[in-house]
């Protein structure tokens, strides 16, 4: 396609309206000046730079093509996302397409200033900047309707892709309004649809990817084919701290190894090659003292020593929380610990890279393509801007996705050999150099009046840190990921001291769904569990009493227990409990019913799970991602665990990592508060209330409290 | 020289016979939807019919399939018609999709030899790993086919 003229721009929020015309179709979306990448993805589509730097393009075919901004990892964005789209522009769903959009900053979210999917914030950060291009579009459609027929504005109605004119036979559609629209000025505050006339905001459109993921269509990172590609396996040093210090001879069946500062890349003919070849490797390895120290029990008694030790850093003071304890009636003083855990992704880590004289090509499973860019730009001496980055499907991505340790290998293997190299971990791989979820040990002193409400709480967390470990905080600050699902409590609890300590093992560190939540939801809900059992309170009675200041989360508690049918006993040999989590801007609260079939073994029979996420944009992806979460969070909470031996992860594969299956399901019921606050996110907070609802029940069930992580 | 038939199709390949079926299809063949995930068997990503049974495809070399018929997802129905697949979108299964090209394999298997198999019988047959947890919706989905 090709521009048939220069942009007409109009302010915005946050750059510039443009449109343009382009051959077969029409462009409307947010631009702001052009960057390298985008025209250069703009050449090689064939189009003009301005049409590229649009969310919106509408085919003559009357095809409705809306680009994302957010990787689709299982989450639903390229459903979710169209569907604000679609809702202001008037048109059939059917018509509807989802497109990644290219690396550049004119597609980052706004709710975050960068083009990351993390932080379920694609809805959130995306909702009114899609609505406004939408709408932007629908308002230029009817005007070039207004023009053609010579009718007032407001005589043009916009309905399933057709303009019609009021009280006239007159009515065309929008692929045959396309062209004219793209020569009108772009209004820069269309009016947007209010909620009571919604028509597909806060409907379960069906998601747009899953026809292609039931055929074998759907195309992830590591199914990449271009031209010329050779395939590759990576080594890495067994232990996370090493370096290579000489790869060995190249293994018959490889067509060139790279050495790479921790790793060797084996490059071969097909990923099977590759993976032999690497089998064959003898590369020696440079292996420090300090890794000696990178063992598990080491790590956890290291960890226990600055729990009573080190000085920590305020996350938040409210009160007097030590002295409100010392007071109290009735305290507790209990210590939680989570493990390490992998993200294990089912698709393993991948990326396909081209570099030739002063440009780079990546097709990536990534979270981050910006970062991607920059990272592949690095390795080859250029800016970023002569990065191509064509973001694929991920298979699964859980915070993995958003490094670019393996886009910097695939771009290394690629620059050193000249061709252009898809890189697949293996699956060994994949699982032994990871950036691990932190480990952390949680100590919890509370106390209870005589009136059986808490009057002090004090939290102290002891976690490495992923902000510090890569230099975004500096040394004694608090790490408000480490601490996130601690602070900020939903319960009313006047004294409050929340402490952080950073414990420094130099275990490799990164975001696992729903980050710190995963760590501070299980030790909080657990506390407030056992408080509520020392009151003598009702778990469900004895947090509505703290949360009169919170009516959401308390209409969230009431909604999960009525689902659970709370007040009713459970069956004979079976107990409940129930953990809340607020994070994410959305409040779940979840009911565990458990059962155990033979001495210490957990089986968690049901689960239902009640969620306030504000406006819904899609309630099956909602459903769909509480389940989800649910699945993930149990994984976890029963058997997840990586453990290190000076510096040697294991397990590496999925013979020795239990996750849960079809036949260790509860069945979850999933209710969605309505509401017509801002939308929340809802990939990750269905994870962290799961596992302390798990452990609650069990600790109702048997009189067992267990406060370590997994629980089998 | 080494011969497979999938998908009603006849190849000859180059690739040792040693290699196993996952990467003859995915990089000799280019039928990428078949999908590499744990390469010992284990998660069932991989998943394919060899002459109507369920295999990994990571755990079967060439040489093992050369005398058999494979199907892969590619080849279960040429317009994604199959009433599994429908069964899939209307319950709508995949969240990030890896998985479900072997899920819904095991599921057809399943049901040629259980056409409506009982929850226990969904629970045996369908080994597959989902990190993303849509073990419920496939659940679903094959009482929905086998009501078909």
């Amino acid at each position: 396609m090709t521009a048939h003229r220069a942009p007409a721009t109009g302010i915005s929020r946050r750059g510039f309206l443009v449109s343009a015309v382009v051959a077969g179709g029409f462009a409307v979306g947010f631009a702001s000046p052009l960057s390298g990448a985008a025209t250069r993805a703009a050449s090689a589509a064939g189009q003009s730079a301005a049409s590229v730097n649009t969310w919106i393009r509408i085919g003559t075919d009357e095809s409705i093509t809306v680009l994302v901004g957010s990787s689709e990892m299982g989450q639903g964005v390229y459903t979710s996302l169209p569907q604000l789209v679609a809702e202001e522009l008037m048109v059939d769903w059917a018509r509807v397409r989802a497109e990644a959009a290219p690396a550049d900053p004119l597609f980052a979210n706004p709710g975050t200033g960068a083009q990351l999917t993390g932080g379920s914030m694609s809805v959130r950060g995306y909702y009114t900047a899609l609505r406004t291009a939408g709408a932007a579009a629908r308002d230029m459609l009817r005007q070039a309707a207004a023009n053609k027929f010579g009718v007032a504005l407001a005589d043009c109605v916009a309905a399933n892709g057709v303009v019609s004119v009021r009280g006239t036979a007159n009515s065309a559609s929008y692929g045959q309004l396309a062209g004219l629209a793209a020569a009108l000025p772009v209004p820069a505050n269309p009016a947007l649809t209010p909620a009571s006339e919604f028509r597909l905001i806060g409907k379960p459109l069906q998601r747009l990817d899953v026809p292609d993921k039931t055929r074998g269509a759907a195309v992830y990172g590591i199914d990449v084919r271009v031209p010329g590609m050779q395939h590759a396996a990576v080594v890495h040093c067994p232990s996370v701290l090493g370096t290579l210090a000489s790869a060995g001879p190249k293994p018959a069946g490889a067509s060139a190894i790279v050495a790479l500062s921790n790793a060797v890349v084996v490059v071969a003919a097909t990923t099977w090659d590759a993976m032999q070849a690497a089998r064959q490797l003898r590369p020696s390895w440079n292996i420090p003292a300090a890794a000696g120290n990178l063992t598990s029990e080491t790590i956890s008694s290291q960890a226990s020593q600055l729990m009573k030790s080190a000085t920590p850093v305020v996350a938040e003071s409210v009160g007097n929380a030590p002295a409100a304890i010392t007071g109290a009636a009735r305290t507790i003083d209990v210590t939680y610990q989570v493990p390490y855990l992998p993200h294990a992704a089912m698709e393993p880590l991948s990326c396909t890279a081209s570099v030739s004289a002063g440009q780079c090509e990546l097709w990536a499973p990534t979270q981050a393509p910006g970062f991607a860019a920059a990272a592949a730009a690095a390795v080859c001496g250029i800016s970023a801007d002569k990065v191509t980055v064509h973001t694929t499907l991920l298979g699964g991505g859980l915070g993995r996705k958003f490094e670019t340790d393996f886009v910097v290998q695939a771009v290394q293997a690629a620059k050193a050999v000249g061709t252009p190299v898809k890189l697949t971990w293996p699956r060994e791989q994949d699982f032994g150099h990871d950036q691990y979820r932190p480990m952390a040990l949680m100590r919890i002193r509370a106390g209870l009046s005589t009136s059986k409400t808490i009057t002090g709480w004090w939290d102290r967390i002891v976690s490495p840190s992923i902000l510090f470990q890569r230099g975004w905080i500096p040394a004694g600050a608090n790490d408000s990921q480490a601490t996130d699902g601690a602070t900020e409590l939903a319960y009313g609890i006047s004294n409050r001291l929340v402490e952080y300590v950073r414990h420094p093992a130099a275990i490799p560190v990164g975001f696992w769904r729903s980050v710190g939540n995963s760590l501070n939801c299980f030790a909080v809900e657990s506390a407030i569990d056992e408080l509520a059992l020392a009151a003598g309170a009702d778990p469900i009675a004895f947090r509505l009493g703290m949360l009169s200041a919170d009516p959401r989360s308390a209409a969230v508690l009431r909604a999960v227990a009525k689902a659970a049918n709370w007040t009713s006993p459970p069956a004979a040999g079976r107990a409940r409990g129930v953990a809340l989590t607020r994070s994410f801007g959305s409040i779940v609260a979840q009911i565990a019913e458990v059962s155990s079939p033979s001495a210490g073994k957990i089986k968690v029979e049901r689960v239902w799970c009640a969620v306030d996420c504000g406006q819904v944009v899609n309630p099956d992806i909602v459903e769909a991602q509480m389940q989800g979460g649910i699945v993930h969070g149990l994984s976890a909470a029963m058997w997840g665990r990586t453990t290190f031996e000076r510096g040697v992860a294991t397990p590496v594969n999925f013979d020795d990592y239990k996750v849960t299956r079809m036949r260790d399901m509860p069945i979850i019921a999933v209710t969605i508060l309505a509401s017509s606050q801002p939308p929340g996110g809802v990939g990750e907070p269905g994870v962290p209330p799961i596992a302390p609802a798990v452990a609650n029940a069990w600790a109702r069930l048997t009189g067992t409290r267990k406060r370590s992580l997994p629980l089998q | 020289m080494a011969t497979l038939n999938v998908n009603g199709q006849k190849h000859v390949l180059s690739a040792s016979p040693s290699m196993p079926l996952l990467w003859a299809l995915r990089d000799v063949l280019g039928l990428t939807g078949t999908k590499y995930g744990c390469g010992i068997g284990e998660c069932g990503a991989c998943t394919v019919l060899v002459d109507g049974s369920t295999e990994r495809s990571c755990d079967l070399t060439i040489a093992d399939a050369s005398e058999s018929s494979v199907t892969t997802i590619e080849g279960l129905s040429p317009t994604g018609a199959h009433p599994v697949q429908q069964a899939w979108i209307a319950e709508q299964v995949p969240q990030c999709g890896y998985c479900q090209s072997g899920m819904i394999l095991a599921a057809v298997r399943l049901l040629r030899s259980h056409p409506k198999p009982t929850d226990a019988q969904i629970d045996a047959a369908m080994s597959n790993i989902c990190v993303c947890g849509t073990y419920q919706r496939v659940r679903a989905a094959i009482h929905r086919a086998a009501g078909q």
